[in-house]
């Protein structure tokens, strides 16, 4: 609208209509909304060492068009696993818990590999700064990223969904080794998809992230593949069910201070932990103090699971700069390991001629 | 009397028209116009834009000329166009120049679009898919369909750390107009289809200004003293998209381009 | 140091990062474990691209001549978050490459270290990268 007297009409009509329900004395629709946002097994947390009372008392930031301000550079750098290991029976860890699995883990990955194995056929993650430990962690007391089922797991897979795995490890075994071609070859090493599409688990590394705000729009980018979601915020309607993407497709509005995105419209070969192309994500992000945002979300695919789930993370503020991932301009790697490939099926043809050649003569 | 006044009036219409004249932008912006503000009182160049020209095909002005393979017939076929570049042909250096027309016998192997890559700046204003710019105090960001593209402008002015196909781009306002400056990009993408090439010294300044509610009025200056003998300009509309619900569409091209890079290391060659 | 890699199971369940290492297994298709290699040269490039970054060493053999080595390296994404540049590693810069030839050319490698004059390793002297972790902070209440 570029219509000042559009806009002040606009305005004046809301403003009246706003008056309207307040004089009405609606009920908290709003307050009960939020309050049912949060899922219904969730515990109160314990109490970390984390002092508060003396902190001065904050206030949630608000971008110029008065909505929550979500902007900056984030992670959600984590060992956190997405679903509860084998042996642990608890939602939290204790705060030593939980320094003593990340101590753990980031011992492990400065260890050394031993030279001549497969492991070490790699750059040293800690050289470039690629360990974990080495990127601010978002970390929290839960065990797993999954907060209900309660028991933290992936709920049960349907039979649609066993089969649907079953024909996919079908189709890819049709295809041959995996250096016959390119397309045999696993997805992210291609750069065709990383991470960013919801709900956002953090990758391997570069687990960085920029949130901008514009008028009626949120917009994330995600530093893996410079994946850019461009959200709507005025509760639009998604696009036609005939398109279909990796990303899918991101439609916001805000309830209350949470934003909420919802993504349908994914194509079938995103398979987020084996879903189906009917998946719907619905996450909810909350600014809970200057340094984080509260980020749960919801996986509905009753093709895939025979219920929904929830998971919830935080981020946590980093600097920047998120600089270019141009990844399949560089991606001279697939092109050394093809031709490498190419010139052990040469190699191993003529080991195979000579084998022959001296059997004939004997 | 009647001359005094006579005088008087020409004299009216002389000074207006030299205001007029004075305000009117080389690229024909309409005297006048102040484009809505966002809340921190800049102006709303936020929307879903796409340039409207045959720029991607080649930026000088060109005839209409056969694809790459005849099997597709004038499906995709060059078509003509009057070109975005102001003022004669790109002034190339004379070394420069063999190069162009080396990249431009050879496009067809050579063009990084066909690998699905960035398409660097300012290519990437004037592909013919849209675009969003997504505005805000800090940072104006610009997010393309084409290989999921995307620019940061940096408000408040940053050194790039590393060359980049997009460049690194710094920008401020002056009045109504969003100037962008933008250095360390790589020498790798082209400017179009035709060959038209630069080295990683390129620097471009963008200037762009919303000329009514649903264009903006888009120029830069090129400049590569590796491969051009001086700075030269460009300048087109960008057309606002106006449909309802307008959006900007994920357009991995990737898998698309696999075959293409990758084919002949196939175990087993692709059947042609 | 090197030593045995060494899983080590605790009471503690070991909470494994979510997204494991998509590209690692395809590091051992790309370069031949069974040719380990030394190289010492100058710096001439460091592409610092992605998805893995690549060294340009120029490498004098013993008869004089030079050869231009390509030697991959990482991302350098979280690098530049904290500091690196393209201005950081001098052209000229003497590395030493401990390494694994690549399976199709005789001249790319993979880097596992890369060691400077002084015997440290590449940007973790340069104080840039943290081995052990960035400082803890507070863990985000649920």
């Amino acid at each position: 609208m570029h219509s000042r007297v559009l806009t002040t009409s606009v305005g004046i009509t809301a403003l009246a209509a706003a008056l309207a329900v307040v004089l009405a004395q609606a009920p908290a629709g709003a307050q009960a909304a939020n309050a049912a946002a949060k899922p219904a097994a969730a515990k109160p947390a314990p109490a970390t060492t984390q002092s508060a009372p003396a902190a001065k008392k904050w206030t949630l930031p608000r971008t110029p068009e008065g909505v929550p301000d979500l902007q900056g550079y984030w992670t959600n750098n984590s060992y956190t696993p997405l679903e509860r290991p084998d042996g642990v029976n608890k939602e939290f860890y204790t705060l030593p818990e939980l320094r003593a699995v990340e101590k753990k883990n980031a011992e492990r990955e400065e260890e050394q590999t031993t030279p001549g194995t497969i492991a070490d056929v790699h750059y040293d993650f800690t050289q470039f700064g690629l360990d974990r430990s080495q990127t601010r962690m978002a970390d929290n007391l839960r065990t797993s990223v999954i907060t209900n089922p309660e028991n933290g797991k992936l709920p049960p897979v349907t039979p649609e969904g066993k089969k649907r795995a079953a024909d996919r490890a079908e189709a890819r075994k049709k295809q041959g080794a995996q250096y016959d071609q390119v397309q045999n070859i696993p997805i992210g090493s291609r750069c065709v998809y990383m991470n960013g599409a919801p709900p956002m688990m953090p990758p391997a590394y570069n687990p960085a992230y920029q949130i901008i705000q514009s008028p009626g729009y949120v917009t994330i980018l995600t530093e893996m593949l410079h994946e850019t979601r461009v959200v709507p915020t005025d509760g639009r309607p998604h696009a036609p069910a005939t398109v279909r993407s990796w990303l899918g497709d991101s439609k916001g509005h805000w309830e209350g201070d949470t934003l909420v995105i919802e993504t349908t419209n994914f194509n079938d070969k995103s398979a987020f932990r084996g879903a189906s192309e009917n998946m719907k994500v619905t996450e909810r992000f909350t600014r809970t103090s200057d340094d984080a945002i509260r980020y749960e979300f919801t996986v509905d695919d009753p093709s895939t699971w025979e219920r929904a789930w929830t998971g919830e993370m935080p981020f946590v503020k980093i600097n920047g700069p998120i600089f270019e991932h141009a990844c399949n301009e560089g991606n001279y790697g697939i092109l050394n390991t093809l031709a490498g490939a190419r010139k052990e099926d040469k190699r191993a043809a003529e080991e195979a001629a000579r084998r022959q050649a001296r059997s004939e003569e004997q | 009397m009647r001359n005094r006044s006579v005088a008087v009036t020409t004299g009216m219409v002389i000074v207006v028209a030299s205001v007029w004249l004075a305000v009117t932008t080389v690229a024909g912006q309409a005297p006048g116009y102040r484009a809505p503000r966002t809340k921190d009182g800049k102006p709303n160049l936020n929307g879903v834009w796409q340039a409207v020209n045959e720029a991607n095909w080649d930026i000088e002005g060109h005839s209409a000329a056969p694809g790459p393979l005849w099997q597709l017939g004038a499906q995709f076929s060059v078509p003509p166009g009057l070109g975005i570049v102001e003022g004669g042909p790109i002034p190339y250096k004379p070394e420069a120049l063999q190069k162009k027309k080396a990249n431009y016998a050879d496009r067809a192997k050579l063009d990084p679009e066909l690998k699905c890559y960035l398409p660097g700046v300012p290519r990437a204003m004037y592909m013919p898919y849209p675009f969003q710019i997504v505005q805000s105090t800090e940072y104006v960001m610009m997010a393309f369909e084409f290989a999921g593209a995307v620019r940061t402008v940096y408000m408040k002015k940053q050194q790039a750390p590393a060359d980049s196909w997009m460049g690194w781009s710094n920008g401020h306002w002056e009045g109504e107009t969003l100037v962008i400056d933008t250095t360390d990009f790589n020498d790798l993408s082209w400017f179009d289809r035709a060959g038209n090439f630069h080295s990683d010294k390129l620097h471009v300044v963008e200037r762009i200004s919303a000329a009514s509610p649903d264009h903006l009025n888009y120029e830069a200056t090129i400049e590569d003293p590796n491969v051009f003998t001086r700075p030269w300009k460009i300048s087109m509309p960008l057309y606002r998209r106006l449909e309802k619900n307008a959006q900007i569409l994920e357009y991995k091209c990737v898998e698309f381009a696999e075959d293409f890079i990758y084919g002949h290391l196939r175990k087993v060659p692709l059947v042609k | 140091m090197r030593r045995t890699f060494a899983v080590a199971m605790t009471g503690l369940a070991l909470a494994l990062a979510a997204a494991p290492l998509r590209a690692h297994h395809a590091f051992s298709a790309e370069f031949d474990v069974t040719k380990p290699l030394t190289l010492k040269g100058t710096l001439s490039k460091w592409e610092m691209i992605n998805p893995h970054s690549w060294f340009h060493i120029d490498v004098k053999g013993p008869d004089g001549t030079v050869t231009e080595w390509m030697i991959e390296g990482g991302s350098p994404n979280t690098l530049i978050r904290l500091g690196v540049t393209k201005y950081t590693v001098k052209i000229g810069t003497e590395l030493t490459i401990e390494g694994y030839q690549a399976k199709e050319a005789t001249n790319k490698a993979v880097g596992r270290n890369f060691v400077l004059p002084d015997g440290t390793r590449l940007f973790l002297s340069l104080g840039s990268a943290v081995p052990g972790g960035a400082p803890a902070t507070e863990p985000v209440k649920p």
